[in-house]
This record gives C-alpha cells, sequence and structure tokens, in this order.
C-alpha cells in the first residue's frame, strides 16, 4: 500500500489560541482511519485543514503527492477529497437527487448529464433511492447523514473523510452506517473517520489515532489504541490506578 | 414514461403562454396610452424583480445596490447618444456591457463580504456613485441630461424594448438555473461551506450571476430613462430600484421564476393606485409587505408552490429525466 496522505508538523490556530501544535501522520490507500479524542481535542479542526476550510499556520500536507496545504476546498474536491459534516449541512432548498447532483458535477468535473448516473449510483448505494425525489430539508437525521455521505461519494473521492457520522443515531443505525463503511471500503476508497462510538471505531477501522489537545497520543492497531494506558485516561478517563 | 416535452399540462401550459405573449404584442394596437404605459412599467420591473432576485433568491446575495447598474444603464445611454450618436439600441447594449465590468471590478471588493456586509457594502456603493455623478460636469452634475435622442420616439417602442427584455430576463433566469451554474448557485445560497467542499468554486459562480444581473439590470434602466427622456443623479442611484425589486420579489415569491412577475404586477397595480395617497404610499407599500411576510413568508407564489406543489417555470431537476424530456435510462452510456 502506497502512501496517500501525509500530514507534516501543521500548526492550526483560531486567532491566538492554538488548536494543533504540531500533528504528523501518514495515511495509507484503502485504508480506514480512524480518529478519536475528547471534546476540544481538534479532530474537527483537523478535518477542517484537511478540507481545506482552514489553513494551518505551519506544516504541509500532501495529498497523492500534491502538497495542498494552501489549496483551496474546491480545487481540494476535485483532486479527490470528499467530506462529511458532524452537524448535515444539506442544500435544503434541493432534493436529495439534486444535492448529490452537485457533488457530482462540480466535484469530479462532470457535465450534469454525466454526472446523473453516477449521482443515482451514489444515492443507492446509501439507501436513499426510494427517497430521491424529496426536498432534502424534509429528511430524518439518519437520512440527512446518508445524505451527506452520496454528496460527498458523488464527488468521486479518493479520500473520504467522515466527521461524526454516527453521532445522533440509535444503535441500529448506527451499524447501518457501520455497514456503509465496509461496503466503501471494498471499492477501495481510502476513508478517514472521526467518531465518539468506540464499539464503532474499533470494528471498522485499520487503523485508530487518538489526539488529545491537538496533539497525536497514539497511532495504531485499533485495539491497541484503546488499550494504552494514556488514551484510556486521556479519552475514558480511566485512571492507571 | 412521460417526459418534459411530451407531457399534456406542460403543451397547455406553452399554449397559455404564447397566447398570453401574442396578446402582449399586440396591445400596442388596441390598448389606450395609459394600458400601454402600465405594461410597460410592469416589463421593465419584471426584469428589475427577476435580477433582484436571482441574486438574493438563488445566490443569497441580498444586494442593496441594484440602483447602481440602472443608473450606468441611464446615464451610458444618455452620454452615448448624446455625445457620440451611438443608436439607442446599441447604446442600451453598451450600457450593459459597461455595467457588468463595473460589477467584475465590485465584486473583487465585495463578494469577500457576506450577508448584511454585503448589502450594506452595495448600498454605499450607490450612494457614492450619487455623490460622484452629481458633481461630475460631463454628465451635467445634479441636474442630469436629457436624452435628445428619444425626443419623438412612440411609446410602442420603448413598450416593444421592454417587452422583449422582460421576456430575455425570464428566459435568462430559467435557462441558467437549469445549467450547472444554476446547480452551484442554489448550493452556495444553501450552504456555501458545503457547496465550496463538494467542489464549487463560489467565487467564480458568484461573480457570473453578478455579470448577468448587472448586464440587464443596466439595459432596464437604460429603457426606464428612454421613456422619461432625461436621468438624473439623485432618481437614478435612488434606493427605491432596490426597494421595489425587494417589493416585486417578496410579494411575488422569493427563489421562483414566476414571483417577480406577479410580484411586478402588483407593484405596478399599487405603485399607480397608491400614487394619489402621496407619501403616504410607501408606508401602506411596506405594510403589505409585512403582511406578506407574517403569513407568506415565501410570498404569494413561493407559498402556493410549498402548500400544492404547484410551480410554474420550475428549475427543478427530476431524477428519472433530463430537461430535454430525455428519460435517464436512455442517455447514451457510451459517453459516461
Amino acid at each position: 500500500m502506497s502512501t496517500i496522505l501525509k500530514v507534516e508538523d501543521i500548526h492550526v490556530a483560531y486567532g491566538r489560541i492554538k488548536i494543533i501544535p504540531g500533528l504528523s501522520f501518514e495515511v495509507q490507500e484503502g485504508q480506514v482511519l480512524g480518529v478519536i479524542g475528547p471534546n476540544g481535542a481538534g479532530k474537527t479542526t483537523l478535518m477542517n485543514a484537511l478540507i481545506g476550510l482552514v489553513i494551518p499556520t505551519q506544516g504541509k500536507i500532501i495529498f497523492d503527492g500534491v502538497d495542498i496545504t494552501k489549496m483551496s476546498p474546491e480545487k481540494r474536491c476535485h483532486l479527490g477529497l470528499g467530506r462529511t459534516y458532524q452537524i448535515p449541512r444539506p442544500f435544503e432548498g434541493m432534493t436529495v437527487f439534486e444535492n448529490v447532483l452537485v457533488g457530482a458535477s462540480y466535484g469530479a468535473g462532470r457535465t450534469e448529464a454525466k454526472a446523473r448516473p453516477y449521482c443515482l449510483e451514489a444515492i443507492k448505494k446509501v439507501g436513499l433511492y426510494e427517497k430521491k425525489d424529496v426536498l432534502a430539508g424534509q429528511l430524518t437525521l439518519l437520512d440527512r447523514k446518508r445524505l451527506e455521505i452520496a454528496r460527498a461519494l458523488g464527488t468521486n473521492p479518493k479520500i473520504l473523510l467522515l466527521d461524526e457520522v454516527a453521532a445522533g443515531l440509535t444503535e441500529a443505525e448506527v451499524q447501518d452506517v457501520q455497514d456503509l463503511v465496509a461496503e466503501l471500503k471494498t471499492t477501495g476508497i481510502t476513508i478517514i473517520w472521526i467518531e465518539h462510538v468506540i464499539k464503532t471505531m474499533v470494528e471498522s477501522t485499520d487503523k485508530l489515532m487518538c489526539l488529545s489537545t491537538g496533539s497525536l497520543l497514539k497511532y495504531g492497531d485499533p485495539i491497541e489504541t484503546m488499550n494504552c494506558a494514556e488514551v484510556q485516561e486521556v479519552y475514558l478517563g480511566v485512571d492507571e490506578e | 414514461m412521460k417526459t418534459l416535452v411530451g407531457d399534456k399540462s406542460n403543451i397547455i401550459k406553452f399554449i397559455i403562454l404564447v397566447i398570453i405573449i401574442a396578446a402582449l404584442f399586440l396591445l400596442p394596437s388596441w390598448g389606450n396610452q395609459y394600458t400601454v404605459m402600465f405594461f410597460m412599467l410592469v416589463f421593465m420591473y419584471i426584469g428589475l424583480g427577476q435580477m433582484w432576485n436571482l441574486l438574493a433568491g438563488y445566490a443569497g446575495l441580498v444586494s442593496l445596490g441594484q440602483q447602481i447598474f440602472i443608473g450606468i444603464g441611464g446615464y451610458s445611454l444618455a452620454v452615448l447618444s448624446n455625445y457620440y450618436g451611438v443608436p439607442l439600441f446599441l447604446g442600451l447594449i453598451i450600457g450593459g456591457l459597461i455595467a457588468m465590468v463595473i460589477s467584475i471590478g465590485l465584486s473583487y471588493l465585495l463578494l469577500r463580504m457576506k450577508g448584511m456586509y454585503f448589502a450594506v457594502a452595495t448600498w454605499i456603493t450607490a450612494e457614492a456613485l450619487i455623490v460622484i455623478f452629481a458633481g461630475w460636469k460631463f454628465v451635467g452634475s445634479g441636474n442630469g441630461m436629457f436624452i435628445y435622442a428619444v425626443r419623438g420616439m412612440p411609446t410602442s417602442t420603448i413598450y416593444y424594448y421592454s417587452l422583449i427584455v422582460a421576456i430575455i430576463t425570464v428566459i435568462i433566469v430559467v435557462f441558467l438555473l437549469r445549467s450547472k451554474l444554476g446547480l452551484g448557485l442554489i448550493a452556495i445560497r444553501d450552504n456555501d461551506s458545503a457547496a465550496e467542499t463538494s467542489g464549487v468554486n463560489i467565487f467564480k459562480t458568484k461573480l457570473y450571476c453578478m455579470m448577468i444581473s448587472s448586464f440587464l439590470t443596466s439595459i432596464i434602466g437604460g429603457l426606464f430613462y428612454m421613456s422619461q427622456v432625461w436621468v438624473q443623479p439623485y432618481a437614478a442611484f435612488a434606493i427605491n430600484w432596490t426597494i421595489a425589486g425587494m417589493f416585486i420579489v417578496v410579494i411575488g415569491g422569493i427563489g421562483t421564476v414566476a414571483g417577480p412577475i406577479l410580484g411586478a404586477i402588483i407593484y405596478v397595480f399599487l405603485n399607480q393606485y397608491l400614487a394619489q395617497f402621496g407619501g403616504i404610499s410607501m408606508i401602506i407599500l411596506g405594510i403589505i409587505a409585512i403582511l406578506v411576510i407574517l403569513f407568506a413568508s415565501k410570498g404569494i407564489l413561493g407559498t402556493v408552490q410549498d402548500k400544492f406543489g404547484f410551480e410554474i417555470l420550475s428549475a427543478r431537476r427530476h431524477s428519472d429525466r433530463t430537461f430535454t424530456g430525455k428519460p435517464i435510462e436512455e442517455l447514451d452510456s457510451s459517453n459516461l
């Protein structure tokens, strides 16, 4: 497996507040990398830095051999970075089909006519086919999260960034999402998945990374990461003694 | 499978549309002067409403500075025809192009701003133009300019120009919304960061929208001042133009193509009827707008559309067919 994403000592700050004070890691092609950490650990900020919504003040992000550190979000999307949002951000005035069409046409650089079949395929994949002409504003939370994934898939991503897609869902719904990620993995797509549901992270990821105050606490095999005393102390509040 | 072209109700809609347009083209031959003037204003305000709706209703750019382009259109026509002898029709087009160039410059400054900041910045720009034009001798300073070439021109000529421009604005908006650019515009309006991370270039998309809107708004400004024969800065760059556009869109239905058409008819009717009450007319118009916002927040046609799913000139994309009416299954897979 080759390295598809290389993060080299990135520093991210909002004004004077440093959220990520230096973070490095690599992601291999086709891998599912889980990212965990307590609230305020900088997980979503990392996601925003990867997608281009915030620009690191220092360090480099190399995606598929290209330095994307200062690249705009839409250019990163064209290169193959797709994302979902923790709180879904559907285009509410559009139908499910139109939402995904945005990603499938703009993101993947296709004409609308050429994007349509890919768009329907992405909608089918996430199980929203029956609701393809429903307005996004009328969807349930689970369906909105599915729509986020479909829209990102429409962009034909090499890496899919999932930001807490299981948050707020019932156990059965979480299982649905987990199954979907497992299915996506078979297509060879690389996934970086931020999540708080530990069981899901351990079951669905190849590597698990724990962040604490923007720094890397542990990176490795999911079970090994979860068994790490430092991770348990910081993340789960379990004292060694 | 039904297609858009083959759909019976669409054929009926098309026939009704053709009859209405034909009647409007024939109006000057049977209508009185007042009726012709009334509809001429309606057509101009349809264009103005469509362009404001394009910015605010589809691109999420709430502009308070549409009067910039009305004024540019009026003055371009006056300067080009008076000083350089340019024919009026060409003057309208060149005025549109000048407005478009100005909009490109303004976009680089103003599109960095969002929401209220964008709105206020556009307004300030228009106010600055009043000061500039009122002190500029070349354009007659505060007294403004007569457009000599318009003298003696029959009202019916300006009526036809206005009708054609109104039709063109509606057609452009419909085609724009059904294009990839329109898809990107609506995405930006609904959520700009999600649109950006889905591959939409926000600046470029908004810039194109500003360019189209400024071009057509300027032509409408030129037409209006053709009918007035005289253009002066305090009226040409007045906020009233934007207020009219907002009223038309709010009443008719923001984010709908047919809304500004209905809104323009209501606005011109009320404006003519309420003119006898002087300054109070604006208060009455304001109260009407507030009532519509309270009881039908999406405007008349927007509310009808929400409640009954009835939409005229829809830009909605259907998952099972293309805009050409061709079912999606029939698309040539070799092109994929």
